[in-house]
């Protein structure tokens, strides 16, 4: 991975892109290690990784290899199909058809993108794999751990708009049918195939301002491969924690304010649910940047807060136990800083620093008893577009 | 108190030599054919970004980059935003590998954005002030 980053990056420099031809190959990586202060729970990157950092340095949570073929097929018409390696929830690093679909601009206002689609429920969802887009390592996992979700087969229909009083608005609307599986610890993996989402944003822009409103709901085809647990419990008490047929919805109020070389993002989410299996959830994070030179350190704080649904027919202590499982309570600290020390190439150092409690599991993988909710992560990644 | 006065004015002075280097003019060129006389700072900034490319006459707008090594190129992102041009290689990372916008129109050579300039429809380029060719008229001055 080492040598195809030397030769993608002292090659063919990434803005060849935007050669004026009807085809163009980029791509994007990040090569990282890191590890954790604590070997009682396994931190990841989000919910689709099987393995989590412990306290050995490991390099699979975080490194990625993504490459991007545009095809111009008319004026207004072009083909984006995007492969992306990365670790993935079967523990494999098999490349992954993360994009492929077709985008149809009629005019500067519609644009209009059917195929396979990275999901959008939050500012920077469909960019979470491109380390060198953003400051941090990786999206504050806190907010974005929970979002198992890449892509879907679908389609969505963007327009935007002048404001009367200067600034841009853009609406969008986005559907279809997630394809992806998230791993369950012992237990097989959750099939998410099938399921449908669906949602809309609205986003405003204004000198350096941007706000953004979204709303996504997701509904799961599949039940969760708990059979085991289904068929012990009373079946009130078994159907109140089955997904299938149920609805999650996720909505986001999202804000950046970009006056370089001072950059402020901020955003909040409120999860829920239909069913009792997964729990509502409240996250948010605020992340500084201030840019000095090739450097800009930032520093940032992410919480998570989730509060279980009261079942109506519980069955303690086995019910507490299972959605405790799904329980977030807790908060960061993190900071560090990028160094853009060479064209398309930039080194990032971070530290992470969680306090929760010690029922806070939902975002980690393999706790133990010994788990109390709190760890330091530290993280180094090279990320590169080429 | 008074030694920490003296620094903030050190500083500040400081500051403002070295973005001094960065003040020659620039401004921002259209064909005279475009039937544009003139933009605004955030329709230069909606073009450049891929925010929004439409020319107030209703057009697409085609945004020209100069030479990626040129320092006309880094000076036009510093007096246009205040960003260098790694922060904008991260801003069109981000749209790019989305599947969203394309960035500017990246030329090899001043003779090449000169001639998209003349030839392209709707483009929009960059220059020294100053250095104006015929044919081009002047949008916006930076």
């Amino acid at each position: 991975m080492l040598g195809a980053w030397l030769a993608l990056t002292l090659g063919t420099p990434f803005l060849a892109f935007c050669e004026p031809a009807p085809f163009a190959l980029s791509g994007f990586g990040t090569l990282a290690i890191a590890r954790s202060t604590d070997g009682s729970a396994q931190f990841v990157r989000n919910l689709s990784q099987p393995e989590g950092l412990g306290t050995s340095w490991r390099f699979e949570n975080d490194s990625s290899l993504g490459i991007q073929a545009n095809i111009g097929v008319r004026e207004d018409l072009e083909a984006v199909a995007q492969v992306v390696t990365h670790y993935r929830y079967d523990g494999r690093a098999t490349p992954d058809l993360t994009w492929g679909f077709l985008r149809y601009d009629p005019s500067p206002t519609w644009t209009l993108r059917a195929g396979r689609l990275g999901t959008e429920f939050y500012l920077l969802a469909d960019s979470r794999m491109v380390g060198y887009s953003y400051v941090t390592v990786r999206p504050p996992v806190d907010f974005y751990g929970t979002l198992p979700f890449n892509y879907m087969n679908g389609a969505d229909l963007a327009v935007t708009s002048l404001l009367p009083s200067g600034g841009l608005v853009t609406g969008k609307l986005y559907g279809g049918v997630s394809r992806e599986r998230a791993p369950l610890g012992k237990d097989p993996d959750f099939d998410m195939s099938g399921s449908v989402l669906a949602g809309a944003y609205l986003d405003v822009h204004k000198g350096p301002w941007q706000v953004r409103l979204s709303h996504t709901r997701m509904r799961f085809k599949n039940d969760l491969p708990l059979d085991y647990l289904y068929d012990a419990l009373p079946e009130a008490t078994a159907d109140a924690l089955r997904v299938a047929g149920e609805w999650t919805h996720f909505t986001s109020l999202g804000m950046s304010y970009d006056a370089s070389p001072f950059q402020a993002q901020l955003m909040v989410s409120k999860t829920g649910n239909t069913h009792a299996a997964f729990q509502d959830t409240w996250a948010g994070y605020l992340v500084l940047s201030y840019r000095v030179g090739e450097l800009t350190p930032f520093v940032g704080l992410s919480a998570a807060k989730s509060s279980p649904k009261r079942l109506s027919h519980p069955l303690p202590p086995y019910t507490d136990l299972y959605l405790q499982d799904f329980h977030s309570d807790q908060r960061s600290l993190f900071f560090g800083a990028r160094w853009d020390f060479m064209k398309n190439t930039c080194l990032k150092a971070q530290v992470d620093v969680i306090r929760g409690q010690a029922d806070s599991e939902f975002l980690y993988v393999w706790e133990t008893s010994e788990w109390d909710g709190s760890m330091a992560v530290l993280s180094l990644s090279l990320d590169f577009v080429f | 108190m008074k030694l920490f006065a003296k620094a903030i004015v050190l500083l500040l002075f400081s500051l403002a030599t070295a973005e001094s280097n960065d003040r020659s003019g620039i401004v921002v060129v259209m064909s005279a054919n475009s039937g544009i006389e003139a933009l605004t700072r955030e329709q230069v900034i909606n073009i450049f970004f891929g925010r929004f490319r439409k020319l107030p006459n209703g057009e697409t707008a085609v945004p020209v980059d100069q030479p990626a090594g040129a320092p006309l190129k880094s000076a036009f992102y510093r007096q246009l935003v205040n960003k260098d041009l790694a922060e904008i290689r991260a801003y069109w990372a981000r749209l790019v590998f989305s599947g969203r916008t394309a960035p500017p129109e990246q030329t090899k050579t001043e003779q090449e954005a000169l001639q998209l300039l003349l030839e392209q429809p709707g483009a929009v380029g960059y220059l020294w002030e100053g250095s104006l060719p015929p044919r081009l008229r002047v949008v916006f001055d930076l």
